[in-house]
């Protein structure tokens, strides 16, 4: 029975429809993977990328002497006393003023129209007057921050429907705002506040900022940098080059890949054990959060540097050997510098694993509310140990918030986030292509 | 604490300066001419370096952890004891630099013990995970009885006393979600590795194998914010709402599906390494006999790559099961015993953090629960783990 | 063995043409493995490609049954027919044709099943046997002619894998003729065996003879007059020498083939 080649027959048609069936299968995986992360990257980006503008309203104020230097004598300690609800005043008269101005009429009073600056603004004004008492008694253009639901509505967050069943606003308000912008007193503009000021309370979203969370991550980041590393490849060059292959070395072994493998919460129990209950360092601080994902990150370190040292060639180990060197010298001095940029690139990127990580900083007390810059060292608090927050830990406390302009700023932060995490693995990467080598 | 500050500082000093001495020193005992030394002037330097700093940072960890069991703070003897330490070292260093001291050999032993102290924070890790949850949970056991803890079947924690604090609830959560999770990414994961190392050309392979690189660089809140955002209200108003099956935009669906692409580049790339693994001359052996490349995979690779995957499979659960944050954003606070995927329900997880993130007393058995809870979790995916990469490796020595 | 080699080709002479290539070129990316080969093949045939390493010998057997398709850089014009037919003609299904041409490697490759369902795979996926009965039966004629049947007949359900090298290369050997091919490749099927398994394989090349034309690439020259009836010799990508085997071993043409029998390329 001759079959000829150039016909298929039925049983592999049909043979052949299940492997295009199968093929499309495998093509739909990863048409599927590839369009979570397109609609996960846009939900964060249209949510977020507004995060980057803000409404300010420009108004002139006249910082009045009665007002805010009671005493007259311009001194700082004597003025400060005026507190930020004295500042208050001063902000609605200037925005009525400026309705009036522009030939605005209005049904609001005089409280709504102050209403849609900022609360957070008073302490803007206040903190300028306070730095510069030579501003007392002249009218200077300060640009304040709106509203947050002003803010909403230049953003497309609030509009009138949404504005009509909210007690913080109202229709009129939006329509007013509108009428200003038409004029050129509130502008949208890029929002630097948002990388450099601290965190706001749950009323004043438009103020919030990720400076006290960038600042603490910074500070984790050292700690982990300048305790994982050197630890990291001090065990990765015993346990590759020195360790004889015993019992206990196979523990040690065994034991780092499934450190690596414990979840990320459960160090945060070790943390709050140890490092805050047993050795009494200070709750939420940048320290306690560094020492738990140094030992988070140890295991990714060890186990990129091992790879790293394994793939040096044993004949430049002999080498060094062979003209008299140590071993402990072949290793530093030659198999080490040759493993350098492996090492490296391993460890940008279990340094931007400890930098998304959330879940044990909640629990070593980093969800507090901190609005002080934390500084690297006081005497009292010692070296990293003030109380701090960190930038993903931001974006959980802002989605526990119920305003949803916290919304906006979460996904904001989490751009933020995601570009520090794009720079280190592009250096990562980089690192990888300009030093890679092959033997 | 801060009292031992002051004299680890000034013992800095005395090994940098005792470098510098011993440097000038064999210099001296050399007569200027090196030749005549048997180790180096920067053997000797670092030898004594080392002498001098070493002893005392290790007496300061001592003294810490003796001050903190004892309770008491560490006082001027240990700072003496410290800094005789050093001096000491310093000292005899400098007077053993004679022309014949095998200075480099003492300089590497120094460092060897410095490396081998290195590698023990791994194992001092898991003792202080482990003794830090052994601990408390013990504390834990001690206030609420253990058979309710394992067999209740309710979580309600009261913070006037008098909880209910079954694990069972909470465990049933965790396992729900982790199974909607793995269901959707073990098959994607599966088969997109499959795709890409059987069948996508090289234009389709640089730009699939990166993508889903990315997803697994992502960090987990930033799935649970997606998941809070976008999926929750997604999955309530087009699904459960119109079918009746919930209003809550936390779900069990919302979580596991969202940690369902967390996991898929974590599936897909353990995968792709095991069909690797799977030698060429076994599908030349099969497209020889005329298998269509399909037959291939599912009849010859799949089966040999079988151990290698249900481990990947395992260790995938592990994860799920030890995730945090996307359950804590996408998964609801309310213990419940429910089938319905679309219900908000709780995972073990999320009751550590919310048990511990509370303004409570810290000895009640409400916050001491936590402990167990962590304990059970890191019980379950160590032995998970454990297993899994047991059968990893018993897989690829296979075809070493 | 001499004097049966003579008997053989007398006997293959009188056998039809089984495949026929004509300007067959390979390149693999950038280098060209293959340059331009005529070559027919005799049915019911043993023919034996020999050559240095790296002569494209191997590259030239994977053309015949389209092994070359599963390397993704690997480029293949000319033409070779199968019973006339040409292989690479876009209506033949690379499946189809493999089923016909069968190989055999290097390395004994067993999969990771029963020695059953080793023998037993081909037939399955072709659709060869209608029960399992006919399974069977299939099974146990390829075994025994592949002379496995003996030593496996009581351990059929056990890996194939536990097999010694020379039975897993004949469990391999009765896998392909399972599918029940008319031309049987064989890329060096002998070059991971001890020399008494290879002696058994090779005595079974000379039965399988009967059935199917068969090629095989090998790095012996003893091997190769051995086994073989006809003998093409392959160097640099250039087919030099093809010729009955005596001819070739007692009186080649080509200085190049001279040279290389002689141990002095190679």
């Amino acid at each position: 029975m001759k079959t000829s080649l150039l016909a298929s027959d039925a049983r592999t048609k049909k043979r052949n429809a299940a492997e295009a069936r199968f093929k499309a299968y495998g093509l739909s995986a990863i048409v599927v993977a590839m369009l979570a992360l397109a609609i996960l990257l846009t939900s964060v980006l249209t949510n977020g990328l507004s995060s980057f503008q803000q409404t300010f309203i420009s108004l002139p104020i006249e910082l009045a002497e009665e007002r805010v230097d009671k005493q007259g004598n311009r001194d700082p300690a004597e003025m400060a006393r005026t507190t930020t609800i004295g500042y208050a005043p001063l902000l609605r008269a200037a925005i009525v003023a400026e309705v009036e101005r522009q030939g605005l009429t209005t049904e609001l009073s005089d409280k709504d129209l102050g209403d849609m600056i900022s609360k957070e603004a008073a302490a803007t004004v206040r903190n300028r007057v306070l730095a510069n008492p030579d501003l007392v008694g002249e009218t200077i253009t300060f640009d304040l921050l709106a509203a947050g639901r002003i803010d909403g509505y230049f953003k497309g967050r609030v509009t009138l429907e949404t504005a009509a069943l909210d007690g913080n606003t109202s229709p009129e308000a939006l329509m007013v705002a509108q009428a200003l912008a038409d004029a050129g007193v509130i502008e949208t503009k890029f929002n630097w506040n948002f990388f450099t000021a601290p965190d706001a309370s749950v009323q004043r979203p438009e103020a919030a900022g990720l400076g006290v969370a960038i600042l603490g991550s910074l500070y984790m980041m050292l700690v982990v940098l300048f305790l994982a590393l050197p630890i990291g490849v001090a065990s990765s060059i015993y346990l590759e080059e020195f360790a004889p292959k015993n019992r206990i070395t196979d523990i040690i072994e065994v034991n780092i890949s499934n450190l690596a493998a414990v979840p990320s919460i459960v160090y945060g129990i070790l943390g709050l054990a140890i490092f805050i209950n047993f050795m009494e360092f200070n709750q939420s601080s940048p320290l306690v959060g560094g020492l738990v994902l140094t030992l988070m990150t140890l295991p990714t370190i060890i186990i990129s540097t091992r790879a790293a040292l394994k793939s040096v060639p044993p004949s430049i180990r002999d080498a060094a050997l062979g003209v008299g060197a140590s071993k402990m010298q072949s290793v530093f001095h030659h198999v080490l510098p040759l493993a350098a940029p492996g090492i490296l690139t391993g460890t940008i990127i279990g340094l931007a694993q400890a930098l998304g990580e959330t879940a044990p900083l909640l629990l070593i007390g980093m969800v507090a509310f901190v609005r002080e810059y934390p500084a690297a060292y006081t005497p009292e608090a010692g070296l990293f140990g003030e109380a701090s927050t960190a930038l993903p830990v931001q974006v959980y406390n802002w989605t526990q918030r119920s305003d949803p302009a916290f919304v906006e700023r979460a996904s904001g932060a989490i751009i933020t986030l995601l570009v520090f995490l794009l720079i280190m693995n592009a250096v990562a990467i980089y690192l990888r292509r300009r030093f890679e080598r092959r033997w | 604490m801060q009292s031992l500050t002051t004299p680890l500082l000034l013992i800095f000093a005395l090994a940098v300066i005792g470098y510098f001495l011993a440097k000038s020193r064999a210099l001296k005992v050399a007569g200027g001419d090196v030749r005549a030394l048997v180790s180096l002037p920067n053997q000797h330097a670092l030898n004594t370096a080392l002498s001098t700093a070493v002893p005392p940072a290790a007496a300061v960890l001592l003294f810490a952890l003796y001050a903190r069991l004892s309770e008491g703070e560490p006082n001027w003897l240990f700072s003496l004891v410290i800094l005789g330490l050093g001096v000491t070292g310093c000292a005899l260093s400098l007077i053993g630099i004679k022309t014949e001291t095998r200075a480099r050999t003492y300089a590497e032993r120094w460092i060897l013990g410095l490396l081998i102290f290195a590698s023990s924070i791994a194992i001092m890790t898991t003792v202080g995970i482990v003794f830090s949850m052994l601990f408390e949970t013990f504390n834990f056991f001690g206030q609420y009885d253990w058979r309710d803890f394992f067999f209740s079947l309710t979580w309600s924690p009261n913070f006037r006393g008098d909880s209910d604090l079954g694990i069972i609830p909470l465990l049933w959560g965790t396992l729900y979600v982790s199974f909607i999770a793995l269901l959707f990414a073990v098959p994607i994961g599966l088969f997109a590795a499959i795709y890409l190392s059987e069948y996508a050309g090289p234009r389709l392979r640089s730009v699939a194998k990166p993508a889903i690189e990315v997803l697994a660089g992502i960090p987990t809140i930033v799935y649970g914010l997606f998941a809070l955002i976008t999926v929750g209200p997604l999955l309530r108003d087009y699904f459960a709402e119109p079918m009746g099956f919930g209003q809550s935009a936390s779900s069990v669906m919302t979580a596991g599906l969202v940690m369902g692409i967390m996991l898929i580049p974590f599936v897909s790339s353990l995968s792709d390494d095991i069909i690797n693994a799977v030698p060429q001359a076994m599908r030349d052996g099969s497209l020889g006999l005329g298998a269509t490349p399909s037959e291939t995979i599912r009849q010859v690779v799949i089966p040999a790559a079988l151990p290698g995957i249900v481990g990947a499979v395992l260790l995938a659960a592990s994860r799920a099961i030890g995730e945090t944050m996307i359950v804590v954003l996408g998964a609801g606070a309310a213990a419940r015993l429910s089938l319905n995927p679309f219900e908000a329900m709780t995972t073990v997880t999320v009751k550590i953090v919310s048990q511990l993130t509370g303004d409570t007393d810290f000895a009640s058995p409400e916050t001491l629960v936590a402990f167990a809870l962590g304990l059970t979790l890191f019980v379950i995916t160590l032995g998970l783990n454990v297993f899994a990469l047991y059968i990893v490796r018993k897989y690829r020595e296979q075809y070493e | 063995m001499e004097d049966l080699t003579h008997v053989d080709r007398a006997m293959s002479t009188a056998q039809d043409i089984k495949i026929s290539a004509k300007g067959v070129q390979v390149h693999y990316g950038d280098n060209h493995a293959i340059k331009d080969v005529n070559v027919e093949i005799d049915d019911k045939t043993v023919t034996a490609f020999i050559g240095p390493s790296g002569c494209g010998k191997s590259t030239f057997l994977r053309c015949i049954n389209r092994m070359n398709d599963t390397i993704d850089v690997a480029r293949v014009t000319g033409d070779i027919r199968i019973d006339g037919e040409d292989i690479y003609d876009p209506k033949v299904d690379p499946v189809q044709l493999r089923a016909k041409v069968g190989m055999v490697f290097q390395k004994p490759n067993p999969f990771p099943k029963s020695i059953y369902d080793n023998v037993a795979y081909g037939p399955k996926i072709h659709g060869l046997a209608r029960n399992k009965a006919d399974l069977d039966e299939i099974v146990e004629k390829s075994l025994r002619k592949a002379a496995l049947w003996n030593e496996a007949k009581d351990r059929l359900a056990s890996p194939g894998t536990g097999l010694s090298g020379g039975q897993q290369q004949r469990l391999c050997i009765a896998r392909a003729i399972a599918t029940a091919p008319e031309v049987l490749l064989m890329d060096e099927p002998c070059s991971a065996l001890d020399p008494i398994a290879t002696a058994q394989v090779e005595e079974l090349i000379d039965e399988l003879r009967q059935s199917f034309s068969v090629v095989i690439v090998t790095h012996s020259m003893q091997q190769a007059a051995r086994v073989s009836q006809k003998t093409a010799f392959f160097h640099l990508g250039n087919l030099v020498e093809y010729d009955d085997t005596d001819k070739i071993f007692t009186n080649p043409q080509d200085p190049r083939t001279e040279s290389y029998i002689s141990g002095r390329i190679g």
